[in-house]
């Protein structure tokens, strides 16, 4: 649909932002740890994001603990 | 010879309103007879009788014969400079009505990658969940990064793609580095391609439209949160499309 483009399809459109708003950057490295094992997971297991939810959930309460 | 002269010269008198300073040049004429017969009609163009006064007089009344349908040619475009007067300011007013008109357009189509926004994430899990809805489709996301010009970051994602089913949430990463030896802060802005399944993605949590500062040298991870409608699966549009590209773009902000 890159007419769409042509016709000016993104510039009338206002950026939505993500519905939990912005993710606190992790500026410390506090959660690298967790990032590394899903990373890791992901890559192992030829990128299935099923496989590797147990990881992202451990990051995310990484983040939401510190 | 003389009655001539005075029959053509009534003649003219009953036609048209001619001065008396063309009689005086006609009175000294010899004129020819041949004129006396056909008098009655007026527009007859007359023989050449010596002088442009005649023909003076003769286009003096075709002037006024004419000043009847001039009035209404002038009213026929005075309307027509009205009606294009009217249509120009229609055109300039749909300009200015089309910017609002084609933001409500694209959000209500999703037309040209707008990301529609209805329900909340919870409702729509709650909801699927009662429905007992079932996906089976794989979809791969895959991740692009980009820089603008003239940034001194490095903006690359951590891994490559991410094998989704629509209706599961995950988690991807993006990593940042200040290259340059001063602070930076850029924002970053999103795009999904193929742009009609880009109603479809829905974004839990991210780190775009916001500020994202880094010190000199310093690298950072960047997470998305995000995960794809399950209505994906039952659209029929959607049918030939496995690849979701997820693209994020960086741009400097200038410090003050």
């Amino acid at each position: 649909m890159s007419a769409g483009g042509a016709f000016g399809g993104n510039r009338g459109a206002r950026p939505v932002p993500p519905e939990k708003g912005v993710f606190p950057l992790d500026h410390m490295h506090q959660c690298d740890l967790e990032k590394k094992d899903y990373i890791g997971c992901l890559k192992s297991s030829g990128h299935q994001s099923e496989n590797c939810r147990i990881f992202s959930k451990k990051y995310l309460e990484c983040r939401m603990a510190k | 010879m003389s009655r001539c002269v005075k029959d053509v010269l009534w003649s003219n008198y009953k036609y048209t309103r001619v001065d008396t300073s063309c009689y005086a040049g006609v009175w000294g004429l010899m004129p020819r007879c041949g004129y006396g017969s056909n008098m009655t009609n007026g527009y007859r163009k007359p023989q050449s009788f010596g002088s442009g006064c005649l023909w003076k007089s003769n286009s003096f009344s075709s002037f006024q014969r004419h000043y009847a349908s001039h009035a209404s040619t002038e009213q026929k475009s005075r309307k027509m400079l009205l009606y294009l007067t009217a249509l120009v300011f229609a055109m300039v007013g749909s300009t200015y009505a089309a910017v609002p008109l084609y933001r409500r357009f694209c959000q209500a189509t999703g037309y040209g990658g707008t990301v529609q926004r209805k329900e909340t994430v919870e409702e729509k899990i709650a909801r699927h969940s009662k429905d007992g809805t079932v996906t089976t489709r794989e979809v791969v996301v895959q991740f692009n990064a980009d820089v603008a010009d003239g940034m001194p970051w490095k903006f690359i994602p951590t891994q490559r793609e991410v094998r989704v089913k629509p209706g599961e949430s995950a988690l991807a990463f993006y990593t940042a580095e200040n290259r340059s030896s001063t602070p930076i802060t850029g924002v970053s802005t999103y795009n999904v391609t193929p742009m009609k399944a880009a109603v479809y993605f829905n974004k839990i949590q991210c780190f775009c439209f916001e500020e994202q500062r880094l010190l000199p040298g310093e690298q950072i991870d960047m997470p998305v949160f995000f995960y794809i409608d399950p209505e994906f699966e039952t659209d029929p549009r959607m049918d030939g499309i496995n690849n979701l590209i997820l693209s994020y773009t960086f741009f400097k902000v200038n410090e003050d």
